[in-house]
C-alpha cells in the first residue's frame, strides 16, 4: 500500500495597513481597548458603507506579483453571507469569482507548489467567552472587524507535513520582504488552514481518502504535527471503513493543541451555502497595465533571487545564502556593510562575520537589527587588519560584536584591547615554552598523538588574550616539542 | 402673517426682509402638525425641541448679521429611513423603534449645513419596503386629498407632509418609484436623481445598486435648489460619481422647448394604464407641442419585465442588506434565548414586519446555490438590457414622457392582501431605477373624484438640470402644482 498525502493550504495574512479594508477606523488591534477602534461601518450599523482601501488592494496585487500570479483585469467584491455575532453586516467582503491575482507559484527547495489565487477580504470580530458570577457570556470585541485580510489559496500540491511548513515559512518570508504584514502565526496575524486527503495505491487500484479541513492551528509546529496527525488518522480511517471522497463528504476538524489531535468540527461542508454575490456597494475594480507596473516596482528583490545573486557574485555557499537572506533588514545590512563592488573574499569575510557574530549576538540578546549601526568602512578595515594577519578571525568576531554595540571602529577596539596579533616568533616562543611547562599531560598526550596539539594551541591562545597568530603558534609549538 | 403653501424662496424673502422670524415659520408648521396630523399621519417623530433651538440660534444668526445658509428658513421633513444622530431613526419597523442613531445621513447633514430646519421624522413602508405607507411597523398616512386613501409611497409620509403643508419640502428615497409615485398621488414635485447623485451613506439600505435619495417640493424650482445642495461626491459612499454639481437653478430657463424632441414610449401608456390617467399625460404632451416641441413615438420594449427584474434583484439585496438587523450591536431584541440560532429567529421573527420578512425570503432563494443562475444571473441581464434600452432610446429624444403612476391614489386596504397587485403599481416607474436613469415626477391635473394625476419626464445619466429645466418650464404655464387639498 502506498500513501501519498495531498495537502493544499489556505493562508489568511492581515495587512497592517493604517486603516481598515472598508472605513477609516486603525486597523491596529493586538492590545487594544476593546470596541475602541470601531466605527459606523466596521459595526455594520444601518446606513454605513464601506469604501475600499487603495493601499490594502494594491498590497494584495503586490503579494501576488511577488508570486508570480497574474492580475485580473476587473476585480470586484461579493458578499459571503452567514450569521455570526462577530460578523457585524451578517455577510463578509471578500472575493469569489474574481480575485485581484490568479495563478502563481512557489518554489520549496525543488519542488513547486502552484497557487490558485490571492483574494482581498475583511477580517471578524472576536468573540470571547467568558463566565460572570456563574453565568456564561460571550463578549464580541470589533476592533479587528474590517481588518484588511488576504487570503493565498494553494493548489494541493504539498505532499508532506515538513513541506507544508516549509511552504508557509517561505510565504512568510516574502511577505516580510513585501512589508505588508509581519505575518506573525502565534499572533494571529498569518493563519493556516490545511486541507488534507491521501492518495492511497493499493494492488493496482487508487483510493482518494475524504477531504478535512483542518481550523485553529496557531502556531508552525502546530501545522506540522496536526498535518502529521490527520495524515496517520486517515489511513487508519480507511483501513477500518475503507471511506473514499466524495462531492458530500469534506469535513471541518479542529486542532487541540493540548491534546495534540484533530477533532470533529462540522460534518459535510458542501451543503452550506453562502449566497455569493456582487458586493453593490462597492464599483468594479479596474488597475490599468501602468497601475500595475507601477506596483511591480515597487516589489523588492526576493529571497530566491537574492541566494542566486549571493552564491554567483560573492561565491556563497547555500548555507550561508540562506542565512542571509533570511530577513530582508538582515540581508539589507549586509549588503550595507559591503559597500559598492565588493570582491568574493570580502563578501564571504564579512559574510562570516553576520552569521558568526552579529546573528548570534542578536539571537543571545533577543534585540532587533539596527541598520544604523553598521558601518561598511569598519568591515573594510578588519578585513584588511585580518589580511595583514594582525587580527585573528577570533578577534575578528569579538570586536564587531563590540563594534557594533558602540559604533567604534573593530580595529581601534582591537588596538586599545591588545588584542593585535602577535606574528613575533620569540614573543610566541615565550608563551609556548610557557605553556609546555605549565601543561606536562597535555605534552605527554599529544607525544602519544600528535593530533591532539589543538588543546596546547588553545591555552597558547588564551595566554595570548587571542592576540597570538594561531598558525605561528602551532608552528613553534610542534618544533618546541620534536 | 399667512405662511400657507410659500415655497422656500417666498418664505426666505418674508425672512429676510425681517416680516417673519425662523421661529414664526417653524411655530407656524408646528401647528398645522398640530391640528392636521392626527388625520393625516405623516410624521413618526415631531422634532418640535430640535426644530424650536435650530430657529432661535438662527434667529440670533440673523439678528447679529452673521452669514446663514442658503436653505435658511426651509423647514423639512425627513423620511425615517434617513439617519438622524440622537433622533429616533425607526425605518418605520418594529425592528428600530426607539433606536437613536450615532451618526447622521450625509445629504440630511449637507441640508442641515445649509441652514436647513427638521419638522420631523416621516412614515414610509419599513425600510422603504412598499408602496402605499400600509406595511408601517406604526401605522397608514392618509392622502391629503382623500383620507380614505393611501399617498402612495414608500416615501408617502414625507409626500403627505409636502402636500399637506406640514413642512416645506422633504427627503425620499427612490428604490423603484418611492418618491415620484407618492409626489404623483399627492400633487408635488419630486425628483429621482440619476444613481450615484446623492449620497446613500446614512439611510438604511432597501436594495444598494437601486437606491436613490432625493427630495420632495412644492414645484421645480425648490426641487433644483435642493438638489444643489444633495449632489456630489460623497467619500463615505464609494458609487457616488465624482462630477462637478451643476448650478440647478441657475440651468431652470436653459432648454428650449422649440425643437425639443420628446420621446413617448408605448409601453408606458397601455394596460394597465387608467383613461383618466392617460388623458391627463397626452395633455400634458400637447402644452410641449404647442411650445415648438416634437412628439417620437418609441418604444422601450423590455418594460414589461421591469417588475420581473426588479423583483429578483432588489430582494437579493435585500436579504443581505438585513442581516445587519440581528438585535446584537443595536435594535430591539428578545430575552431568554438557549442558544444563538433561536436568539437570530425569534428577535427577527418577533420585530419584523410581514413585507419585511417577505423579501427577505424571495432574495435568499433567489441567491441559493442552484438558483442563482436562473434567477439573478438572468435578471442582471435584463437589467443591462433595460439599460442599454434607455441609453438608445436617449439617442433618438432629448427626454422621455411618461405616466407615473397606472392610477390615482387607491383605497387604503384595497391592495393589501395582493402583493403582486401592489407590486405592481410600480410598473411605470421601476424601469428607471433597473437603469439607474434621473426621473422628474409633477403634476398634470386630477381624476374625477379630484385625486391628482402626475407624469414623469426621464433624462440621460446625469442631466438632471434638462429634465428639471423642462418640468419647470411647463410649471410656468400651468396651475396644477399650485393646487392644494381642503384640509
Amino acid at each position: 500500500m502506498k500513501i501519498t498525502p495531498i495537502i493544499g493550504l489556505e493562508v489568511h495574512v492581515e495587512l497592517k495597513t493604517k486603516s481598515k479594508m472598508f472605513c477609516s477606523c486603525s486597523a491596529e488591534h493586538f492590545h487594544v481597548d476593546p470596541n475602541t477602534h470601531t466605527c459606523p461601518t466596521c459595526l455594520g450599523l444601518p446606513g454605513a458603507l464601506p469604501v475600499p482601501n487603495k493601499t490594502a488592494c494594491e498590497w494584495c496585487i503586490k503579494l501576488g506579483l511577488a508570486l508570480g500570479c497574474t492580475p485580473n483585469e476587473s476585480s470586484f467584491f461579493e458578499r459571503k453571507n452567514y450569521f455570526y455575532p462577530d460578523l457585524a453586516k451578517g455577510y463578509q467582503l471578500t472575493q469569489y469569482e474574481k480575485p485581484f491575482v490568479i495563478n502563481g507559484k512557489i518554489k520549496i527547495g525543488d519542488q513547486e507548489v502552484r497557487i490558485n489565487r490571492a483574494h482581498m477580504e475583511e477580517d471578524t470580530g472576536k468573540s470571547v467567552h467568558i463566565k460572570d458570577n456563574g453565568q456564561e457570556l460571550t463578549l464580541i470585541d470589533y476592533n479587528r472587524c474590517g481588518v484588511p485580510l488576504v487570503e493565498i489559496v494553494s493548489e494541493p500540491d504539498i505532499t508532506s507535513a515538513q513541506m507544508a511548513k516549509d511552504y508557509l515559512l517561505k510565504m512568510q518570508q516574502i511577505i516580510r520582504y513585501l512589508g505588508i504584514s509581519d505575518a506573525d502565526i502565534e499572533k494571529g496575524s498569518m493563519r493556516c488552514e490545511p486541507t488534507v486527503n491521501l492518495k492511497i495505491e493499493d494492488n493496482d487500484q487508487v483510493f482518494y481518502t475524504p477531504l478535512v479541513e483542518i481550523k485553529n492551528v496557531a502556531s508552525l509546529t502546530g501545522v506540522q504535527t496536526a498535518i502529521d496527525f490527520e495524515i496517520h488518522r486517515q489511513t487508519e480511517a480507511f483501513k477500518q471503513t475503507g471511506e473514499v471522497k466524495s462531492k458530500t463528504n469534506k469535513n471541518t476538524f479542529g486542532w487541540d493543541a493540548d491534546k495534540n489531535q484533530t477533532f470533529l468540527q462540522r460534518e459535510k461542508e458542501g451543503s452550506s451555502d453562502y449566497r455569493y454575490f456582487p458586493e453593490p456597494d462597492i464599483p468594479h475594480i479596474e488597475f490599468t497595465k501602468e497601475e500595475i507596473e507601477e506596483i511591480r516596482k515597487t516589489i523588492p528583490e526576493l529571497p530566491d533571487g537574492k541566494i542566486t545573486r549571493y552564491k554567483k557574485d560573492f561565491s556563497l555557499n547555500d548555507y550561508d545564502a540562506n542565512l542571509l537572506t533570511s530577513d530582508i533588514d538582515f540581508s539589507k545590512a549586509y549588503e550595507l556593510a559591503l559597500g559598492q563592488n565588493p570582491d568574493s573574499t570580502f563578501a564571504k569575510f564579512t559574510a562570516n562575520l553576520f552569521i558568526g557574530a552579529i546573528k548570534t549576538h542578536l539571537n543571545e540578546s533577543q534585540e532587533n537589527l539596527n541598520i544604523d549601526k553598521i558601518n561598511s568602512i569598519f568591515f573594510k578595515n578588519l578585513f584588511d587588519a585580518v589580511s595583514k594577519s594582525e587580527i585573528s578571525s577570533t578577534v575578528a568576531k569579538q570586536v564587531t560584536i563590540e563594534s557594533y554595540q558602540t559604533g567604534k571602529d573593530p580595529v581601534e577596539i582591537a588596538k586599545s584591547k591588545g588584542l593585535i596579533q602577535v606574528s613575533d616568533s620569540a614573543e610566541i616562543e615565550k608563551l609556548a615554552i610557557g605553556v609546555i611547562s605549565q601543561n606536562s599531560k597535555a605534552v605527554e598526550d599529544y607525544k602519544k598523538n600528535p593530533a591532539s596539539i589543538g588543546f596546547l594551541i588553545g591555552k597558547l591562545m588564551q595566554a595570548s588574550k587571542g592576540s597570538a597568530n594561531p598558525q605561528l603558534a602551532k608552528e613553534i609549538l610542534e618544533k618546541l616539542l620534536k | 402673517m399667512d405662511l400657507k403653501n410659500l415655497t422656500i424662496s417666498q418664505i426666505q424673502e418674508l425672512l429676510f426682509s425681517k416680516k417673519v422670524s425662523v421661529v414664526d415659520i417653524v411655530n407656524f408648521y408646528l401647528e398645522r402638525i398640530k391640528k392636521l396630523d392626527p388625520q393625516i399621519k405623516a410624521f413618526i417623530t415631531i422634532t418640535e425641541k430640535e426644530a424650536l433651538i435650530q430657529a432661535k440660534n438662527l434667529d440670533d444668526k440673523i439678528k447679529k448679521g452673521d452669514k446663514v445658509g442658503k436653505l435658511a428658513g426651509a423647514v423639512m421633513a425627513v423620511k425615517d429611513i434617513f439617519l438622524t444622530k440622537n433622533i429616533q431613526t425607526t425605518a418605520s419597523s418594529q425592528v428600530l423603534k426607539d433606536y437613536l442613531p450615532q451618526y447622521s445621513s450625509t445629504i440630511y447633514q449637507r441640508l442641515i449645513d445649509q441652514d436647513a430646519i427638521i419638522i420631523g421624522k416621516t412614515n414610509t413602508d419599513p425600510f422603504a419596503f412598499g408602496g402605499s405607507t400600509e406595511n408601517s411597523g406604526f401605522f397608514t398616512t392618509k392622502n391629503p386629498w382623500n383620507l380614505s386613501k393611501v399617498p402612495g409611497g414608500s416615501s408617502g409620509g414625507s409626500a403627505a407632509a409636502v402636500a399637506a403643508d406640514l413642512c416645506q419640502f422633504a427627503l425620499g428615497t427612490d428604490t423603484g418609484g418611492s418618491i415620484r409615485l407618492p409626489a404623483s398621488l399627492c400633487n408635488i414635485s419630486g425628483l429621482k436623481p440619476t444613481y450615484g447623485l446623492n449620497s446613500r451613506y446614512g439611510i438604511t439600505a432597501m436594495a444598494s445598486s437601486f437606491d436613490c435619495p432625493g427630495v420632495f417640493a412644492k414645484n421645480v424650482e425648490d426641487l433644483a435648489l435642493l438638489t444643489q445642495f444633495t449632489a456630489g461626491v460623497d467619500p463615505k459612499d464609494a458609487t457616488t460619481i465624482d462630477n462637478p454639481v451643476p448650478n440647478y437653478s441657475e440651468l431652470l430657463d436653459k432648454v428650449n422647448l422649440k425643437g425639443l424632441k420628446i420621446g413617448l414610449p408605448k409601453e408606458y401608456f397601455t394596460d394597465p394604464i387608467n383613461t383618466e390617467v392617460k388623458t391627463k399625460v397626452l395633455e400634458a404632451t400637447k402644452f410641449f407641442e404647442s411650445k415648438g416641441a416634437t412628439l417620437v413615438d418609441i418604444s422601450l420594449p423590455s418594460t414589461k419585465l421591469g417588475i420581473a427584474v426588479y423583483y429578483i434583484l432588489v430582494p437579493s439585496e435585500i436579504s443581505a442588506n438585513m442581516a445587519r438587523y440581528d438585535g446584537i450591536r443595536f435594535g430591539r431584541n428578545t430575552d431568554n434565548n438557549p442558544d444563538i440560532t433561536s436568539y437570530y429567529m425569534n428577535t427577527r421573527g418577533q420585530y419584523m414586519e410581514a413585507e419585511v420578512k417577505r423579501r427577505i425570503l424571495i432574495g435568499t432563494y433567489a441567491l441559493s446555490s442552484g438558483y442563482y443562475d436562473a434567477y439573478y444571473t438572468k435578471a442582471s441581464k435584463v437589467r443591462t438590457l433595460i439599460k442599454n434600452e434607455f441609453i438608445n432610446a436617449l439617442k433618438k429624444v432629448d427626454v422621455i414622457l411618461a405616466p407615473v403612476s397606472p392610477t390615482t391614489a387607491w383605497d387604503i386596504g384595497a391592495k393589501v392582501n395582493d402583493p403582486l397587485q401592489m407590486y405592481l403599481v410600480d410598473a411605470f416607474t421601476v424601469c428607471t431605477n433597473v437603469a439607474g436613469v434621473p426621473s422628474v415626477a409633477l403634476p398634470c391635473g386630477f381624476d374625477n373624484q379630484n385625486l391628482p394625476i402626475g407624469f414623469q419626464l426621464i433624462g440621460n445619466f446625469f442631466e438632471e438640470s434638462k429634465i428639471l429645466s423642462i418640468a419647470h418650464q411647463y410649471q410656468q404655464f400651468t396651475d396644477y402644482h399650485l393646487q392644494t387639498p381642503n384640509l
